[in-house]
């Protein structure tokens, strides 16, 4: 079986398929926290992960010609995550908190027209043309190829998907860190569980709001930085391209289940991949002109069979 | 808030009334899913401007050339209201073509069309465009239908030995309609196409797909916008080294590819263009220009609007005005022959020649610019490789 | 005199698209304003519309299907039974989703129906898209309708072509400009008769209180389906008006859900929802605050350019159309803030009765 199915399987498209679904992963946990947290569906999510990575672009180019620093995307992104949370929590401040109280559609709007927003006045600053984030080809390391041909079974990894592989899985410790012993970490999910409860138990609710969009904006940066370490360039649309695939992640695992979303982001991301894997024939089992059809069918189905996501997330 | 608009509306009307002057209507996709491509093609549309109003301006009186650009977003909603307020507000004299082909069907159709104004396309290509007319002809375009680019480009891919290749294109007006074209005369000229498959713009990562087309040949036929996808589809079959050979068409041609992908890695690609190549002296003379004025002289689409703008210059000098009936015509007088030999830039030139009731043949930076009846130019196509970390152009046809 | 005359055809081209705009608003404020059916899929059932129109009525085309000849009024009907057709059908499968799933469900929905439409490149030509769209009025002019019954009945080809040439080129425009806005008044009528009826009422009940409703003994369900259902037909309609005035229609530019369903609930929001006058408002206003800001930031940054050469105005030209998006951005922003029920706020059928 596993012979015939080739190397090729697994270096083509499952391990793309994992890259891809790790940045999904990220992302998705910031809008499954907004969603679970703050009761609304974060439109402008997608941007912060754009605005991050832009972000870290200026960074790293400003050090590279005013400083003469080479320095890793990784490490520019810090102070990009700072700002990029600053960012959102003056939007927070500003857009969304006047409408704590009023209904979810206000505030969902007001996210629409904050990704508009953000969007434009990126595309004002940075313009709209592709900016180079990591010139040239990452042909996969040669170390892990030739030691792994010696098992028969090579791996044609790039330096860039070990990066960003470690990187998820490094941040999934923190959070699950955070999540499981930290004080905020269990009102966060006490406040996602039951609002009204975590409330009366005297949580401070503005805390914990604020620690989902330092959380969110955290994981939408790493996301977003990911993403161009990947695709090696960046443009303004981005990051919405990647915000219903998210989305989609986020309600495969369930509304409020940050571990959920992880498990959706990878879920989303093989079956992209792995839809043009030609499974029957020679031809892409599913025409690549449908690739993006097939996240939203996915979660289209979950939906509609089983609105509480894989790990029985809220259902409003 | 009507009120407000519309009197400052006609302020500007106004305002821009007080001197001579002749306006043409640029409605380009500013925004929308192509702004990287179209950036180097507006300032080709200025620089035709400013040349043309630095050697003396149109007619005896020196008026100025004036383009007024709006955004038509590569989107006919977009495309359409642009258009209304260039010709109904602005009241342009002729319209310098929306990009893309399905923004300026919907224009011309919509709009142009019906109020007698001519459109003169710098880079719509769709072979829809050939038969949209009836009755009229107010549709001229600068750039070549992709029934013949598709054919040039499968006569050189055969030309190069490659005889089994496999054809991935993005799903948009421009790529979709390409790409048929191209797998159609390869087969029938006896090439092999392995697989043809679409591709949605501007995703992620291409790894699966190229694997998979990669099984069946090692010669990709990529049709793509550099700036949504196509960039994305080359680094990943070059990642995978899934295909030795690319080839590919305009929308590929642009020296981001080499800033992004590094002049090494693309030993083996060659993408047409509808232009010629820096043998004839066109080209040389549209090269000196754009170079002089900063302006990237072989990206796609990019001579081919300079053509566009200056051309429409010279078809208004021999109308003797601004008059939307005569330009149609005028514009077939000095594109085709017989007349004179007009370079890029040489307006001085041209406009000495007209006015001493000379014919004038205006030769493109992007090939001869001569209107068959349906207003399309046949293009002459140039194959470009990368040659000392550039794009070097050499004429196929 | 040419000035005033292009004034006069933009402002009705601005009716125009405005009016197929309020007909979009109007369809969802079947669905938000009265039945509370947060739909994110408007581009989707504007395509539907769209294409159903385009296809039945276009002539032969080497492109697409088609060909059928079919008068443009049946076209336009079979656009709404269509729309509404396919509502139902994701009405019964999703209409039990809430708010904010609902809304994404609807938004992955349209997705999908744009890229049926894309890839269905017998039928639809693919992404190149479907031009030659006949227009109203403007059709009559166009050799295949009158060489054709009925119009042969008046007069032979030879007389209509010198009717024809006899007006001026615009003479469709108001003609054209006037039956979108019967239709805006029609619906209008409609919905305001719907909303004042028993079961407008009980709408507004199921909306503002679901259980109590059900309780009562209503059929929640249906009624939600059948708002939806309802407000896809309207948009439909807007779709087969939408086919005409662009005259072509793609899959992926013309049905960007970033733009047209995005700006249709702006208008809503901005005009009062619930409120059908509200809808309409709202719609004229964005959109000619839409158009008309292209004008306004183009001339401002000429001015710029007149009064200062501290700077390169280039780059502001080129990105004038992301300033655009931007102050859209923000004034959605002022009027959810400021106002957020709207202009024109909705006013309850009860309080009618009390007066």
């Amino acid at each position: 079986m596993w012979t015939s199915f080739g190397f090729e399987f697994v270096n083509f498209y499952l391990i793309p398929g994992l890259v891809l679904g790790c940045i999904y992963a990220l992302g998705a946990i910031g809008i499954t926290l907004t969603f679970g947290i703050l009761r609304f569906a974060n439109f402008a999510h997608g941007e912060v992960m754009m605005t991050g990575a832009y972000l870290t672009w200026t960074i790293s180019t400003l050090a590279g010609s005013l400083l003469g620093w080479a320095l890793h995307p990784l490490i520019a992104a810090i102070p990009a995550v700072l700002a990029a949370i600053g960012i959102l929590i003056l939007i927070d401040r500003y857009f969304y908190k006047p409408f704590r109280d009023a209904p979810t559609i206000m505030v969902v709007m007001a996210s629409f027209g904050m990704m508009l927003v953000v969007r434009s006045t990126v595309q004002f600053i940075w313009g709209p043309n592709q900016l180079t984030f990591v010139k040239g080809i990452d042909r996969p390391n040669e170390a892990v190829r030739q030691f792994t041909a010696d098992f028969d079974m090579m791996l044609l990894v790039p330096n860039k998907h070990f990066w960003i592989m470690a990187g998820t899985i490094i941040i999934m410790l923190g959070f699950t860190y955070l999540l499981e012993r930290t004080r905020i970490g269990k009102a966060m999910r006490a406040v996602s569980d039951s609002p009204d409860l975590a409330s009366v138990t005297g949580i401070d609710v503005e805390a914990v709001v604020r620690a989902t969009w330092i959380v969110g904006g955290f994981c939408a940066v790493a996301a977003g930085v990911f993403l161009a370490m990947d695709i090696q360039f960046l443009e303004t649309t981005m990051g919405f391209r990647m915000l219903l695939p998210m989305f989609a992640a986020a309600i495969l695992g369930g509304i409020g289940r940050p571990f959920g979303a992880v498990f959706g982001g990878l879920i989303i991301g093989l079956a992209e991949e792995l839809s043009a894997y030609p499974w029957i024939g020679d031809a892409p089992l599913i025409s690549p002109g449908y690739k993006t059809g097939v996240a939203f069918s996915i979660m289209i189905i979950m939906l509609i069979v089983r609105p509480s996501g894989l790990f029985k997330g809220r259902t409003f | 808030m009507r009120k407000i608009i519309i009197s400052s509306i006609a302020a500007l009307a106004m305002s821009t009334a007080a001197f001579a002057e002749v306006k043409v209507g640029n409605p380009m996709a500013l925004t929308g899913p192509i702004p990287d491509l179209v950036a180097p093609m507006a300032k080709a549309v200025d620089l035709a401007a400013k040349n043309v109003n630095d050697q003396g301006g149109l007619f005896a009186g020196g008026e100025k050339y004036t383009v007024v650009r709006a955004d038509s977003g590569c989107d006919p909603v977009a495309a359409v209201d642009a258009v209304t307020k260039l010709i109904n507000i602005s009241l342009v004299s002729a319209i310098i073509g929306p990009v893309c082909s399905g923004a300026t069907i919907a224009q011309a159709e919509s709009v142009s069309i019906p109020a007698g104004v001519v459109t003169l396309s710098v880079s719509a290509s769709s072979p829809a465009i050939t038969s949209m007319e009836k009755n009229t002809d107010l549709v001229f375009r600068a750039a070549a239908s992709d029934a013949y680019q598709g054919i040039a480009l499968a006569e050189l891919t055969l030309g190069k030995g490659i005889k089994e290749i496999a054809v991935s294109y993005a799903n948009d007006d421009y790529n979709a309609a390409l790409a048929a074209v191209f797998a159609e005369s390869f087969a029938s000229m006896g090439g092999k196409v392995t697989a043809n498959e679409a591709h949605e713009p501007s995703k992620a990562s291409y790894r699966s797909e190229v694997a998979t087309l990669g099984a069946g040949s090692d010669s990709l036929a990529l049709f793509a916008y550099y700036g949504s996808g196509g960039i994305t589809v080359m680094r990943n079959a070059l990642e995978t080294s899934a295909f030795k050979n690319f080839i590919g068409a305009d929308g590929m041609l642009s020296d981001e590819v080499i800033k992004q992908l590094g002049a090494e890695n693309l030993t083996n690609v060659t993408f047409t263009t509808s232009a010629s190549d820096s043998g004839t002296a066109a080209y040389g003379a549209w090269k000196a220009l754009a170079d002089a004025a900063g302006v990237p002289a072989s990206d796609p689409f990019v001579p081919n609007s300079y053509d566009a703008t200056f051309m429409m210059a010279l078809a208004i000098e021999k109308a003797g005005s601004g008059d939307r009936d005569k330009i149609a015509g005028a514009l077939r007088s000095i594109a085709n022959a017989p007349g004179e030999i007009i370079l890029p830039g040489e307006f001085a030139k041209a406009k000495k020649i007209l006015a001493g009731g000379g014919d004038i043949h205006y030769m493109g930076a992007a090939g001869p610019q001569d209107f068959d009846k349906n207003g399309d130019v046949a293009g002459s196509f140039s194959k470009s490789v990368v040659k000392d970390g550039a794009w070097s152009a050499e004429l196929i046809k | 005199m040419d000035q005033l005359l292009g004034l006069l055809l933009y402002f009705f081209s601005l009716l125009t698209v405005g009016g197929i705009y309020a007909l979009l608003a109007l369809g969802l404020n079947v669905q938000w304003g009265f039945a509370g059916l947060f739909n994110v899929g408007i581009a989707g059932f504007a395509a539907v519309g769209a294409y159903t129109y385009a296809i039945l009525t276009t002539d032969t085309s080497p492109f697409h299907y088609g060909g059928l000849g079919i008068p443009l009024v049946f076209g336009g009907v079979a656009a709404m039974l269509l729309s509404g057709v396919i509502a139902g059908i994701i009405g019964v499968i999703c209409i039990r989703l809430r708010a904010d799933y609902l809304a994404i469900a609807t938004i992955g929905i349209a997705e999908i129906i744009k890229l049926f439409l894309k890839n269905q490149t017998d039928l639809t030509n693919g992404p190149r898209g479907i031009n030659k769209i006949p227009r109203a009025w403007e059709h009559l002019s166009e050799e295949r309708f009158y060489t054709s019954a009925p119009m042969t009945w008046i007069t032979d080809a030879a007389g209509w072509e010198a009717f024809f040439a006899s007006l001026p080129r615009w003479w469709w425009q108001p003609m054209f400009t006037i039956t979108v806005l019967l239709f805006v008044f029609g619906v209008y009528l409609l919905l305001e008769r719907a909303r004042l009826a028993p079961w407008g009422r009980m709408m507004t009940a199921i909306r503002e209180n679901e259980h109590a409703a059900q309780a009562a003994g209503k059929d929640v369900t249906r009624r939600r389906i059948e708002a939806f259902i309802l407000g896809a037909v309207i948009m439909g309609m807007a779709g087969a008006f939408f086919a005409q005035h662009l005259r072509l229609i793609d899959p992926t530019n013309t049905f960007d859900a970033a733009k047209l369903t995005f700006l249709i609930w702006v208008m809503l929001i901005a005009g009062g929802s619930g409120n059908n006058r509200g809808a309409i408002l709202g719609a004229f206003l964005i959109w000619t605050i839409w158009s008309g800001s292209e004008l306004v930031i183009n001339s401002s940054v000429e001015i710029i350019a007149n009064y200062q050469d501290l700077f390169d105005v280039g780059v502001l030209r080129t990105r004038a159309g992301y300033l655009r998006m931007l102050l859209i951005g923000i004034l959605l922003q002022f009027i959810l803030q400021r106002y957020p029920s709207g202009i024109l706020p909705e006013s309850r059928p009860a309080a009618i009765g009390k007066q």
